[in-house]
């Protein structure tokens, strides 16, 4: 019994202690006016990255930059009902187009016009900015282009040359069956040949020409979409690529397959900073294969971006800590989105790693195909994207767990539309949407009411 | 008290019965125990082993040699002196206030017959069953209006107003002594406080054992408060940091799993000793009815 | 009488304090909101009942009620049975049973996202170990978290490997039971299966029925598994495989955080939690006479 109150008693005295101690440093907050908190998914390495530099930036400018390192929905969300939203943060498309909507980011574009900073942004991305009333905001502050990394030494030992850049996808999909390798069992492969994780099929459908218009609210399966699924799900059949419909979001990482001699080739994002310093193989990086004569669209991704809330004291200072996040801080450099720096040789002098592995080709013909048009994750960029694919994707498990067959999910397309239209129906009755964003939604619905 | 004493068969022997029944026993504890303890040698193995051979097939599961660098370098990823701190900071005020609190609110519930008492209770269970996710943000503008946001303020308070989860826990418990001993002690004079104190939290050692270790776990992995309300990196916990690491580890194209198993190993390791030190407390426990 | 009255209230006024400050503004806000179209981030709107109207009309709505019924159906009772019989097992007369006690314990004290972590790995359909085993053993192992009819299993499965967790409150409760009883009762000639239905099953049935409420009040609330495990990259994606395990609070998460309908959320929210009361209040009334308390006659 004696012990049990004196465990008690042991417990209540750090009680007692933290109290004291919490309410010591619950005192007023010290009013540092120029201080600009920065919401980020950073890394530690990349918080104490920022952090040293940070004291350059304050040298220079007089802003302090505050980390808030620990992101997540709820917690903007919180903060954001709170009063309390972070100046700067990180949004997607979706996500900044509904906040905008309800007054609650910055518009950028009066910064934007006169900041040199802006016109170092290429020229899609600037191009892309705009959002359906024309205000900007938020930034991109990386995009990245998609390719086929591969395995050198599995390429030498099934006696294949490296992939030629201009490969069509039957010179991708000999090349797969053949470092397919059986195992002794015969039950399932030692290595397969490729794997596409499901999220990248949009780049084939690029590729193979489907018209996806960018911000589009309903969704449409073109003849070339569904000739690219049908091509994805062969693989899968043949066996030539695992069966692992998703990418898992957390466990296994696709590089880790290729990494592991798992996998011969993996289509990824390049660049992809993690890849390159995380894979010890010898491997090369092959621009996305063509779908027959069709001239090549490299896709290119740049959905997401900084926003500045509307609600931050000191919105030239956000502007500036923003410009310097994307611009000039030294763990995000060289930035992809900056078109005044030569990014794949910058790129190449900071992981020289990458020297003859093909990134830089890959680089260029992204650069050369993208031109005004930054090749979206459009599904994924609009402002229906919730609403669309939360109808869309049970139908694309069905696809390629082999229950509905693709002309049950291309019939399935309006009813989808049906759903996706009537929750926007029920957004526009809401009074918190701004005048101009009302205008546009209305606009969509009714220019998109005319298609079948 | 005999400290061995609850080792003694509860059977009295019969003729090879025994030595059938403790080997039938052991049979069932290493089986289960080898099926329980399997994701936790792996993840002993693996944070012992160079990344590449956490992928190889078949998996080794004995690392040659020791790669004991992955513990290292899951402490200059994650300030594990720091974070402890920060950690122990909140949970230890939150277990010693969530105890006294919760057990002090069930044994009004338990011993106490006044109007509308039942109808309390049944509310208190109430509040478990209404789904965090939208009460929180209501919860984080009281907070935010006190300006307790950034502090371990949200953290530590509401834990002095009891759990409903262990308020429950106690009232059953307390629902099984036998009211003898207070009425005892009543008759002696005793408050109902001190009755409470030295009278009923004696006998109800395993229940409030098990309470501080749950309120230890809880607090200790707990990831969506820390998650809300800390916005400084030097003020995370061990958990919240251990997400933080995550992210980054996760971030990166070849996930290196070693160090981040490694860095999940040490995170857990205090609860591991913890149980093992307090278990202690369960196994006095069956005293508890001899004691009577 | 009154002081009776006076000192209950006292020793309840913690928890009363505490629900009128923390819990009981923060509910009925979120029961206003359930009435109106908010986002939280810009003022309600009344909507009256129509947030139910829509509720009563969502297939989705339907389906993640399924899949909660069906996690708890399969998770509750399994849950109940291990950690009973670990609890058994570890209350038993044997040496080094501390050793014991901690390895079934281990899993309980791992955090939620160092496990989901390491169950993904577990069950990685191709690399993970699970399917590795049932190989070597010769059977083909199924896609587990990837396939619509095996994902809620394997979240099971890994609920599964936490049961110690309730098997110490049993434990807790065990050795509460008297020794001279079960003794009386060997005297007398009862086995051990006679023994623990007729004396041990009853004495320990309040933490029986506390396992109960807490796996239900669990499995209706089962959340951080699916939201970790079964997320894809792709947005809208959350909900596992044709959305086998989009379970009703990940739904309300959804709803919520992703597509700011936090009215709507908050109406989803009021439906479940009328549910689990009613379920609970279910589970006390068929209780009340099979449970067994020391004290019922004070």
């Amino acid at each position: 019994m004696k012990s049990l109150h004196s465990l008690t008693l042991v417990a209540t005295l750090p009680v007692l202690a933290g109290l004291a101690f919490l309410l010591a440093g619950c005192g007023p907050r010290a009013g540092d006016d120029r201080t600009v908190v920065y919401n980020c998914a950073a890394s530690t390495s990349d918080i104490a990255a920022l952090s040293r530099e940070q004291a350059g930036f304050l040298a220079r400018t007089g802003i302090r930059v505050k980390l808030n390192p620990f992101s997540g929905e709820e917690k903007l969300y919180a903060m954001i009902a709170a009063g309390q939203a972070p100046d700067v943060f990180y949004t997607n498309g979706a996500v900044r187009d509904r906040l905008a909507a309800e007054g609650r980011l910055l518009d950028l574009r009066p910064f934007a016009e006169h900041d040199p900073f802006f016109t170092r942004l290429r020229p899609e991305i600037r191009a892309a900015a705009p959002s359906v009333n024309g205000g900007i905001y938020s930034v991109s502050n990386w995009t990245h282009t998609c390719g086929v990394y591969y395995n050198r030494a599995a390429f030498a030992a099934a006696g294949l040359a490296s992939p030629s850049p201009d490969w069509t996808w039957e010179d991708f999909a000999a090349a797969a069956r053949k470092l397919t390798l059986a195992n002794k069992d015969g039950a399932r492969p030692a290595r397969y040949g490729v794997f596409i994780p499901a999220h990248f099929i949009e780049a084939l459908e690029q590729m193979n020409h489907a018209p996806i218009p960018r911000g589009a609210l309903l969704l449409s399966i073109p003849p070339e979409s569904r000739e690219v699924y049908a091509a994805y799900l062969a693989l899968i059949c043949e066996g030539v690529m695992p069966d692992i419909r998703r990418v898992q979001a957390l466990g296994m990482q696709a590089g880790q397959m290729l990494e592991s001699g798992r996998v011969a080739m993996l289509v990824e994002a390049v660049p992809h900073p993690g890849l390159i310093e995380t894979l010890t193989i010898d491997w090369g990086v092959a621009p996305m294969p063509r779908f027959g004569q069709k001239a090549p669209r490299y896709f290119r991704s740049a959905s997401g971006g900084l926003s500045i809330s509307a609600a931050t004291k000191h919105p030239a200072d956000a502007w500036r800590t923003l410009a310097w996040l994307v611009g000039e801080a030294a763990p995000y450099q060289p930035n992809p989105v900056l078109g005044d720096v030569d990014f794949a040789r910058a790129w190449e002098a900071k992981y020289p790693r990458l020297r003859g592995t093909g990134f830089r080709e890959v680089w260029a013909r992204s650069e050369a195909h993208a031109g005004g048009d930054p090749r979206y994750f459009v599904r994924f960029a609009s402002w229906s994207m919730s609403p669309v694919m939360s109808r869309l994707q049970p139908w694309l498990d069905r696809l390629w767990a082999g229950d509905a067959t693709l002309d049950e999910v291309v019939a399935a397309v309006p009813g989808i539309n049906a759903g996706v239209r009537e929750d926007l129906e029920r957004q526009l009755r809401s009074t918190a949407l701004r005048p101009a964003w009302k205008a546009a939604l209305e606009r969509e619905l009714a220019a998109a009411r005319n298609q079948p | 008290m005999k400290p061995r004493e609850f080792l003694s068969p509860i059977t009295p022997a019969t003729p090879a019965g025994p030595l059938v029944r403790i080997g039938l026993t052991y049979a069932a504890l290493v089986a289960l125990g080898a099926l329980f303890s399997l994701p936790v040698v792996w993840m002993l193995s693996s944070s012992l082993h160079e990344l590449a051979a956490v992928f190889a097939q078949p998996y080794r599961w004995l690392p040659v040699p020791l790669h004991w660098e992955n513990y290292a370098r899951a402490v200059t990823i994650l300030p594990v002196p720091r974070f402890l701190l920060n950690t122990v900071l909140i949970t230890a005020p939150v277990m010693a206030a969530t105890v006294l609190s919760s057990a002090l609110v069930a044994y009004g519930f338990a011993r106490f017959r006044f109007p509308g008492r039942d109808a309390l209770f049944a509310l208190c269970l109430a509040t478990m069953m209404l789904p965090g996710q939208v009460t929180m943000i209501p919860l984080y503008l009281v907070f935010a209006k006190l300006g307790w946001v950034d502090t371990y303020l949200p953290l530590i308070v509401p834990s002095l107003f009891g759990s409903p989860f262990y308020i429950f826990l106690l009232r059953q418990f307390f629902l099984t002594i036998p009211p003898d001993s207070e009425e005892a002690a009543r008759i002696d004079g005793a408050s109902r406080l001190r009755i409470w104190w030295s009278v009923v939290l004696p006998q109800a050692r395993p229940a409030v054992a098990t309470v501080l270790i749950f309120t230890f776990i809880g607090t200790w992995n707990d990831f969506f408060g820390p998650l809300l309300y800390l916005n400084s990196p030097e003020k995370a916990t061990l958990t919240l940091g251990l997400n933080l690491m995550k992210t980054q580890v996760l971030g990166s194209g070849v996930v290196e799993w070693n160090v981040l198993m490694a860095a999940s190993l040490l995170v857990l390791a205090p609860n591991v000793i913890l149980f093992f030190i307090a278990q202690r407390h369960f196994i006095r426990g069956i005293t508890m009815g001899a004691g009577k | 009488m009154k002081a009776e009255h006076r000192q209950g209230w006292l020793f309840v006024s913690p928890w009363v304090i505490g629900f009128a400050l923390l819990t009981a503004g923060p509910m009925l806000y979120s029961l206003y909101l359930s009435f109106t179209s908010a986002s939280l981030l810009s003022p309600p709107q009344w909507l009256g009942l129509e947030n139910y109207r829509r509720l009563a009309a969502d297939p989705l709505f339907y389906r993640s009620l399924g899949n909660t019924a069906a996690y708890a159906a399969m998770g509750v009772p399994a849950g109940l049975l291990l950690s009973l019989g670990l609890a058994l097992l570890l209350n038993a007369p044997v040496r080094g049973l501390g050793f014991f006690r901690t390895l079934f314990f281990l899993p309980s004290v791992t955090n939620t996202v160092a496990l989901s972590l390491l169950w993904l790995w577990l069950l990685n359909p191709e690399f993970g170990l699970l399917n590795a085993g049932l190989r070597a053993c010769g059977l083909a192992g199924p896609l587990w978290l990837q396939s619509e009819a095996w994902a809620k299993p394997a979240l099971v499965l890994m609920s599964l490997w936490t049961a110690g967790g309730q098997a110490v409150i049993f434990l807790a409760a065990l050795q509460g039971v008297p020794r001279e009883l079960t003794e009386a009762a060997a005297i007398d000639g009862a086995g051990p299966v006679r023994r623990f239905f007729a004396i041990t099953l009853p004495m320990i049935s309040p933490a029986l029925l506390f396992n109960l409420i807490m796996g239900l009040v669990g499995a209706l609330q089962v959340f951080t598994q699916a939201f970790v495990m079964t997320g894809g990259v792709q947005p809208g994606s959350e909900g596992g495989p044709n959305q086998a395990t989009l379970f009703i609070v990940l739904y309300i998460y959804k709803k919520a955080f992703q597509e700011f309908d936090m009215g709507y959320a908050s109406a989803l929210a009021w439906a479940l939690f009328v549910l689990i009361t009613g379920c609970s209040a279910l589970a006390f009334r068929l209780a009340r006479e099979r449970v067994h308390y020391e004290s019922e006659a004070a």
